[in-house]
């Protein structure tokens, strides 16, 4: 599909930092993407969930910049903002009118070079008590929210950097000094371990000349390089039940499987999308509508740049039995180990796939996101067409064989259930 | 040569947009369309409005508009719940239903070259659903363990209460949009039926289209599908005694919990009511955006949250004022203190600074909002449903730089009220009534999340 051809140029300034424009002058706005290849994969044992600390501190202010201004500029002048963590990276973005991206250059270029002219030990108290609360918010007081932690400290092994969570243990958090914030910048905020995307309304040359000038002269660091991990399967079945403040029971089979963009990742997914995508999904058509034993059931393919796991979560009616739902889990498995899935199975799953792409483009944000997910996991930043060329390859026995040579392994049983005295 | 850095680099000339058409007209039946053609990329997104929502909701029949947006795409036309969602995702479609306070609202998003063959299941879904027993009690029974799902869920629980609270016990807007347990129970399949063939009628619904299609084929296609529904009802829209209640803090227990869920507010007045830009200006100032007064002080300098803010929210016949925000369990009267004392605050004004910044934001941001097919649908709808003025969006950015910091302030002395505020806590009580001092904080009362809706 033509419109999944972005055009886009790509270069490296003298420091490393590289830059792709994509220009589109369709609406007056422009969107400043930068990626630092680092997260919490990058992280020690004990400094758990450093990365995301740290880019709440990137909105503390730098030299030229004090502390609330980076929020108050963006906004003043009518853009949004905002940044996430991951394992893999760390991504900053705004999006203003297409007037101010000088603005926001400056601004990107303050934090990457001079960032540590102005930390101290209020902001780092002050944001260390935030990411606290983010945590018991998001985490901690949520219904289900500490699977997800016990699933991949149980599933990866203890030295894989996927082990631990992104937004980090309680005990670590509270832990940070100004010395854990500065060295982290100092390994691994350096403009030859970022890439800018530059995406919307704007003047070429014009634009090449303000990069050059505002991250131009930032010094390059030397990066420490990035774990070394190799794929590692589970030695046993590891089975756990965790009591929760909730209503209904849920189970979660977990297990591991491949990096994203591997040969399997994209039948994995659409895996994900024949159990659980919609009515007709196997798992969704069995559990929810004819047995009526789930309320829901989710599969998913997590896949990163070292390492991914496959996931199935379903929640129990109530009364109804976690084994039996999970008897017909693995059931479904058996038969999709043995029967290639019907070609019009197939065939929603990829027609959906293929419509997303377009609809995601609706964005001029996620576009320029996806313009660094590329550059960053397949160092081609178009990459749209061939990112849905994977899916549209795949045939009715590469999901036979996914299913066999991922499914039919261990895999960590995860069960949550309600608080026994519960009072409410 | 090192670059001077030390000021905020000038902005670069002005911007030019420039808005979306949007065009209205009538089928053959006179159901409205309003239209706007986006070509960028191939697609095509329809919504489907209905004034059918909660608050239509019978008294104990609490749960009937939701059980009919959850029956109603379980098989329409000459096909079953299961061939209908396969359709659809062949076409690669997104299909959805959902319900609000006022409305039930039916989405597609499609691919151009799918449009026509999407439009057919999405106008069956509208005009021949099946609304069968079989589907029906299935649809009831998820939605009797939905609501037992959501009663863990913190934040659900203090909005629906803070809802509950404002509204007192006797207006339809006192309920959740969910229902109630007791009610659920006892709706009927026929009732269902019934609520569709009295809710659903050209006269009672629009249509709203953004897309890659022109005029005249969308008005063609459109005629050919719904051109000739007919169906004559008239809707009574439930009569709205409103009324402010005294001040009280309201606290829900969940033990153990490790946080408190804090709603605070009371009712304003209606969307399309004089001060609307007024209350716009000064709800950025104080806790619409991130370096708002109440963000900065509990967040940026208190620690004792993720995030706070505060909007006036629009129903179509009431409107409210709220601050939102979780904090750790520990720090509940803390925040409370500082919520109250910048709520006091916020009364006696804000500043020419603060007023530029607001009006600044607003307006350079205006564009930003008509970026996508969702957007525009989205901000057609506001100005149907609101009743907004034709030329509101072209006279957005006027209306807003025209607002006076005294007009600001007295909108801000007149709109929030102290003596009225609303709290409700969602927490461990033990631990939140060990803080609270009842002289300084005045009524407390101590309910459970499930003797709230008994009426």
């Amino acid at each position: 599909m033509d419109v999944l051809n972005i055009p886009y140029e790509k270069y490296k300034l003298a420091n490393g930092l590289e830059t792709i424009l994509f220009k589109n002058n369709s609406l007056p706005f422009i969107v400043i993407n930068i990626w630092y290849k680092t997260g919490s994969a990058n992280e020690v044992k004990g400094k758990t969930g450093l990365a995301h600390l740290f880019e709440h501190m990137m909105f503390q202010g730098s030299k030229n910049v004090a502390k609330e201004m980076h929020f108050r500029y963006i906004q003043e002048s009518g853009g949004t903002l905002n940044a996430s963590t991951s394992f893999d990276r760390t991504n900053y973005f705004e999006k203003l009118p297409s007037n101010d991206l000088e603005l926001a250059l400056w601004l990107e270029s303050d934090r990457m070079g001079f960032f540590i002219d102005a930390l101290n030990q209020e902001k780092l108290d002050n944001q260390k008590s935030v990411v606290l609360n983010e945590r018991l918010e998001r985490y901690d007081n949520q219904p289900y929210g500490l699977a997800w932690e016990k699933i991949i400290s149980t599933l990866y092994p203890p030295d894989h950097p996927y082990s631990w969570s992104t937004i980090g243990f309680y005990r670590d958090i509270e832990s940070y000094t100004l010395d854990d914030v500065s060295s982290f910048f100092q390994q691994y905020y350096s403009p030859s371990n970022a890439s800018i995307v530059i995406a919307g309304n704007f003047d070429t040359a014009k634009t090449k000349s303000l990069i050059e000038k505002y991250f131009g002269e930032l010094e390059s660091k030397k990066i420490t390089s990035s774990p070394e991990v190799s794929t590692s399967f589970l030695k046993t079945i590891k089975e756990m039940t965790l009591e929760d403040k909730v209503n209904l029971e849920r189970i979660y089979i977990s297990w591991i499987t491949e990096k994203a963009y591997s040969d399997d990742d994209a039948s994995l997914e659409i895996l994900s999308d024949v159990l659980s995508g919609s009515k007709n999904a196997r798992l969704t058509k069995k559990l929810v509508y004819e047995l009526e034993l789930a309320q829901d059931v989710n599969a998913m393919q997590f896949s990163g740049k070292y390492g991914g796991h496959f996931m199935i979560a379903a929640t129990a009616k109530p009364g109804k039995s976690l084994d039996t739902i999970k008897e017909i889990i693995f059931k479904e498995i058996s038969i999709l180990a043995e029967e290639q899935i019907a070609s019009r199975e197939l065939q929603r799953s990829k027609n959906v796939i293929k419509s997303n792409f377009v609809y995601s483009l609706q964005n001029i944000d996620t576009v320029a996101d996806m313009l660094n997910h590329y550059n960053f996991y397949l160092h081609e930043p178009n990459s749209f067409t061939f990112d849905l060329n994977r899916y549209t390859k795949v045939n009715e026995d590469d999901i036979r064989k996914s299913v066999i040579k991922y499914l039919q392994n261990n895999f960590v049983d995860l069960r949550i259930v309600p608080v026994k005295n519960n009072g409410n | 040569m090192a670059i001077n850095r030390s000021k905020r680099p000038q902005s670069s000339g002005d911007v030019n947009f420039k808005l979306p058409v949007i065009l209205d007209f009538e089928l053959n039946n006179r159901l409205n369309i309003y239209y706007c053609e986006k070509n960028d990329l191939p697609i095509v997104r329809i919504n489907f409005l209905v004034n059918s929502g909660s608050k239509f909701d019978p008294v104990k029949f609490k749960g009937l508009s939701t059980l009919l947006t959850m029956t109603i795409d379980e098989g329409a036309g000459s096909l079953n719940a299961f061939q209908l969602s396969d359709e659809f995702e062949i076409l690669g479609a997104n299909f959805s239903v959902s319900s609000d306070p006022d409305i039930s609202i039916i989405t597609l998003q499609v691919l151009t070259e799918n449009f026509i063959e999407a439009l057919k299941l999405f106008s069956s879904v509208i005009l021949k659903p099946h609304l069968n027993d079989d589907n029906f009690n299935l649809e009831k029974r998820k939605l009797l363990v939905r609501l037992e799902q959501v009663k863990a869920e913190p934040d659900y629980i203090a909005d629906i209460s803070y809802e509950h609270f404002l509204f007192g016990n006797q207006t339809a807007y006192s309920f959740p949009v969910l229902g109630l347990e007791q009610d659920i129970k006892n709706i009927q399949h026929q009732d269902v039926r019934h609520f569709y063939k009295e809710k659903f009628s050209p006269s009672n619904s629009s249509i709203v289209v953004v897309g890659n299609i022109d005029r005249d084929t969308i008005q063609q296609a459109l005629n050919e599908v719904f051109g000739n529904w007919k169906n004559d009802s008239s809707t009574r829209i439930p009569e709205f005694n409103l009324q402010k209640f005294p001040k009280n803090i309201y606290i829900i227990n969940k033990e153990d919990a490790v946080q408190t869920e804090i709603r605070i507010g009371h009712l304003t007045s209606k969307r399309n009511d004089k001060d609307f830009f007024q209350k716009q200006i000064m709800n950025l100032v104080f806790g619409g955006q991130f370096s708002s007064r109440l963000n900065l002080n509990l967040r940026e300098k208190n620690g004792y949250t993720y995030g706070i803010h505060s909007s006036f929210s629009y129903f179509k016949e009431a409107g409210y004022f709220s601050v939102s925000t979780s904090v750790d369990s520990e720090n509940t009267t803390n925040a409370l203190k500082e919520i109250f004392s910048e709520i006091t605050k916020i009364r006696e004004g804000i500043t020419e600074d603060e007023l530029r910044f607001a009006q600044s934001s607003l307006t350079k941001k205006f564009p930003l909002n008509f970026e996508t097919y969702r957007q525009i649908s989205l901000n057609i709808r506001n100005k149907i449903f609101h009743s907004l003025p034709d030329d509101y969006y072209e006279s957005y950015v006027d209306n807003i730089n025209s607002i006076s910091r005294d007009d600001v302030n007295k909108t801000a002395g007149d709109s929030i009220q102290p003596d009225a505020l609303i709290t409700v806590l969602v927490g461990d009580s033990k631990k939140i009534l060990k803080q609270l001092v009842r002289e300084e904080f005045g009524e407390v009362t101590s309910i459970g999340y499930d003797d709230i809706f008994i009426h």
